[in-house]
């Protein structure tokens, strides 16, 4: 057991320069500072808007508008994510058998190059093609969120000890159970560290979705520069990183809670 | 008007926003790099420091850029200015990690020899550990430059100048006629300098290396 669990984090490593993420395993005082903070952030806000005179300018940071702004922003976060790992991991499980095998580092490769383009270029395509709304901005969040999950399910698959895929065949367990019994479970780790790094991306997306009319905390951004309103503009950068802050560290707390006891 | 009509009829001034595009890039590129690498160096040798600017990094990176944008908006009016502080800050956080990482891997054993030959702690740094670091700490800088392309593109939303305004056109004009080509000449537009500035990296790499490395 212990060898699979060296080459898993090879795996992990290996991936680390290319993927945009922290360090793997957070000093025991960011697990409770992190959160601390986005939440202290969140309060500070709150307390600022409540405490001051707001003009009609500034109808967005009554307390409703700010709550249901946070509650569209998780919601196209969450919703989106959930189709990230509903495509990704058929998909990376695809990208590690069969024909594709032999392939997967160049589409991957490819697909590398299809990230450099600009998030809110995804945004503002959706809209074009597919008209202003929800569905299609969470169509381009989507988009944007595959391939970094695609990556690192490929790269957990692949980290697999192939022995360990062996002898459950030797076992007499078909290709389809070792792939749900063995494969899966080892590389869940690593996938899970994609789907923190999607996350935090489309959380930071998720605030284009005032440009095309899919509301969420980035209408505080674009409102505050239109109008010229310093507080606006605060309040919702603050919030929007809270936000992804918080995001992270449940992200973090589910890659160790859902980790299988024997890794 | 197809796509190629409209490059055709834009061209000057899609290659004027690109050429603006990449050298926002770059010099936020090499404004982020010096400061990740004092900051490695400063940090390298205590693992609490280090620790603190690795994990600062982490944080750093999970703030979304149009939020720091929407922030700094706030206090700096100049776009340009704006573009570079907020490009430089989010080049800079990739790279510290692997300038740690990079800094910590030389062999204790050749630090040792060099001061042996009477190299002062200056002279290790410049003429031993940086350049046997260098390779790692380039790896981050080529991850950054991937990773600034993209954000570069928001800029224009903050009045800073690059390709992001074909997009914005886009978007503003949504329905109208060129609307499509416009975001699309944005997009791929920020595509292919990324691509173009990859592999110039990898050639300064390869030209950089100190030759006992090279591999």
């Amino acid at each position: 057991m212990s060898d699979s669990t060296t080459l898993d984090m090879e795996a992990g490593e290996k991936d680390a320069p290319a993927v945009r993420e922290g360090d793997p395993q957070p000093g025991r005082l960011r697990w409770v500072v992190q959160p601390a903070l986005a939440l202290l952030a969140i309060a500070a806000c709150f307390a600022y808007t409540n405490t001051r005179e707001l003009t009609s300018k500034q109808s967005l940071l009554q307390n409703d508008a700010m709550l249901s702004g946070g509650f569209r922003h998780l919601w196209l976060t969450a919703v989106a994510a959930l189709l990230v790992i509903a495509i990704s991991v058929p998909l990376g499980v695809a990208l590690t058998r069969g024909p594709l095998r032999r392939h997967a580092g160049v589409i991957l490769a490819f697909a590398g190059f299809g990230q450099a383009a600009p998030a809110v270029g995804l945004v503002v395509l959706a809209a074009l093609y597919f008209g202003v709304g929800i569905w299609p901005f969470i169509g381009a969040l989507t988009l944007y969120g595959i391939l970094p999950v695609v990556a690192n399910v490929v790269a957990g698959l692949n980290g697999v000890d192939q022995r360990l895929v062996e002898a459950g065949r030797g076992m007499g367990m078909s290709a389809f159970a070792v792939l749900r019994k063995v494969e899966l479970p080892i590389a869940v780790p690593v996938m899970l560290t994609g789907v923190r790094t999607a996350l935090v991306l489309m959380c930071g997306t998720a605030a284009f979705g005032g440009f095309v009319g899919a509301g969420g905390l980035g209408a505080l951004i674009n409102t505050g520069i239109k109008l010229g309103e310093q507080p606006l503009l605060l309040v919702g950068a603050v919030l929007i990183a809270s936000l992804a802050l918080l995001l992270d560290w449940i992200a973090r707390v589910v890659e160790v809670v859902a980790t299988p006891k024997g890794l | 008007m197809n796509f190629f009509e409209f490059v055709q009829d834009r061209w000057s001034l899609l290659w004027f926003q690109g050429y603006q595009h990449l050298s926002l890039v770059v010099q936020s590129l090499v404004i982020a790099t010096l400061i990740a690498v004092v900051v490695a160096v400063l940090t390298y040798r205590s693992p609490l420091w280090s620790g603190l600017a690795e994990a600062g990094a982490a944080v750093g990176l999970t703030i979304p850029s149009f939020a720091l944008f929407g922030l700094l908006i706030a206090f700096i009016t100049s776009g340009v200015v704006l573009s570079v502080v907020a490009l430089a800050f989010y080049g800079a956080l990739p790279i510290v990690r692997n300038a740690v990482v990079g800094l910590r891997g030389v062999d204790p054993g050749l630090v040792e020899s060099a001061r042996g030959m009477g190299m002062n702690r200056f002279a290790i740094l410049t003429r031993l550990q940086l350049p046997m670091a260098w390779p790692i700490i380039l790896t981050g800088v080529r991850v950054s430059a991937q990773m600034l392309m993209g954000i570069a593109a928001i800029a224009a939303y903050a009045s800073g100048p690059g390709l992001g305004s074909f997009i914005f056109s886009g978007l503003s004009r949504i329905g109208g006629a060129n609307a499509t080509n416009s975001a699309w000449a944005g997009i791929l537009g920020v595509v292919v300098l990324a691509i173009v500035l990859d592999l110039v990296l990898n050639a300064v790499g390869r030209l950089t290396t100190s030759r006992g490395i090279r591999a």
